[in-house]
């Protein structure tokens, strides 16, 4: 008897607590969601970055993306391909490069450093935080 | 009478969740539209308190997640040394897994150095922190280590289009009791851990990507705060050692 009377307490006190609690968390959430959905929709149209610690965010990840894709070139370069200085052929000037190819050798040009390999000079640059190489007409 | 007793504890269990539940929405729900001013005023009083700062220096680890073309989520870690001297000077280093670099700023230049690869570009910067770090991510691409709250007006820029600020609790970094604060913005959500008592300084900051699928962050815990640091002027500015080689930015 006392058991029931306990369950019977516990359920009405259940009950109510939803009644009271649900609708409100819903009314809550539901604009919250449309407010968030629309202006991230707004920012992607406009093609910005949204906000500021965004692009810190941003930036760091792009740079850690760009080295464990560097990562995995290296580790597959090492299994499977040739040297490609040997079989190399010209590129646009001003490609860039995360890493320099096999076999270059450094050659000063009127005080800058330059790297020669398959055909090709390099330089080496900053692009944000990171060393590159960019391929360069020697002056 | 077994069987009565284990219904009436997934009552009880229920109940629980419920009053769990209600006291949460409770906390979140309080203010329209969601953004508590406790976590507002404490977010203020810390980043007041840094930018009215002369000078100081920290330690931080800095902790990137990513995800790798095979699907796989790894850390990366870098460690970071700042040392600032309003109003015109930074000297950054960052060593780690990805990098090992020293960011300089003396008021006129601003010179990034590869230690490790012998290399370092130096570019003419402008007069102020704030103009240089503005700069330097605009212009040059540049990250600088806590960035975010070294501006001196970081309350306006991090508050931008916040709609939720939420006080989680408290939690202990380094043997430091903070307040551990939340706050939404779209596409971001950013965590900061300041200081309860004493000076209001940060010592932990996560800044989540929450337009991905994947939810990547960034961790910052700091560390070793100094908020009177004896340093020479002379040290923002870069000397090249014996052979390093001078190279250029490219322009973004």
């Amino acid at each position: 008897m006392k058991t029931t009377l306990r369950i019977t307490v516990a359920t009405i006190a259940l009950v109510l607590m939803l009644i009271a609690d649900v609708p409100v968390l819903f009314e809550q959430l539901v604009p919250e969601a449309y407010a968030i959905f629309g202006v991230r929709r707004r920012a992607r149209r406009r093609g910005v970055i949204v906000g500021y610690s965004m692009g810190e965010a941003a930036a760091t990840s792009a740079e850690a993306n760009q080295a464990a894709a560097q990562k995995q070139a290296d580790a597959q370069k090492q299994a499977a391909a040739p040297p490609p200085a040997a079989t190399g052929k010209p590129l646009p000037l001003g490609t860039v490069v995360s890493a320099l190819p096999a076999g270059c050798t450094s050659t000063p040009v009127g005080g800058e450093e330059y790297y020669y390999c398959g055909g090709n000079f390099y330089r080496a640059v900053f692009q944000g935080n990171q060393l590159v190489y960019v391929t360069a007409q020697p002056k | 009478m077994r069987k009565l007793n284990f219904r009436f504890s997934t009552v009880l269990f229920a109940l629980g969740v419920f009053t769990l539940a209600a006291t949460v929405s409770t906390g979140v729900r309080a203010q329209s539209p969601a953004v508590d001013p406790a976590a507002t005023r404490i977010l203020k009083r810390m980043t007041d308190y840094l930018g009215g700062l002369q000078k100081f220096s920290v330690h931080t680890q800095n902790t990137l997640e990513d995800e790798l073309d095979s699907g796989h989520r790894i850390d990366i870690d870098v460690s970071a040394s700042v040392i600032v001297s309003r109003p015109n000077k930074i000297l950054a280093e960052r060593k780690g897994d990805l990098i090992d670099q020293i960011f300089y700023y003396n008021g006129k230049t601003l010179t990034l150095y590869n230690p490790s690869d012998k290399v370092y570009a130096t570019v003419s910067a402008p007069g102020t922190i704030e103009e240089t770090l503005d700069f330097a991510r605009e212009s040059l691409g540049l990250a600088v280590p806590i960035a975010d709250l070294v501006y001196r007006n970081a309350f306006p820029l991090l508050m931008q289009d916040v709609s939720l600020a939420v006080v989680v609790g408290k939690a202990v970094i380094g043997g430091v009791k903070c307040n551990h604060l939340l706050f939404s913005r779209p596409s971001v959500d950013f965590q900061v851990w300041v200081a309860d008592s004493g000076n209001p300084l940060p010592y932990k900051y996560v800044v989540t990507d929450t337009g991905t699928p994947a939810r990547l962050s960034i961790t910052t815990v700091m560390s070793d705060w100094n908020v009177a640091p004896t340093v020479s002027d002379s040290r923002f500015t870069f000397v090249p050692p014996p052979g390093t080689k001078q190279i250029t930015f490219l322009p973004l």
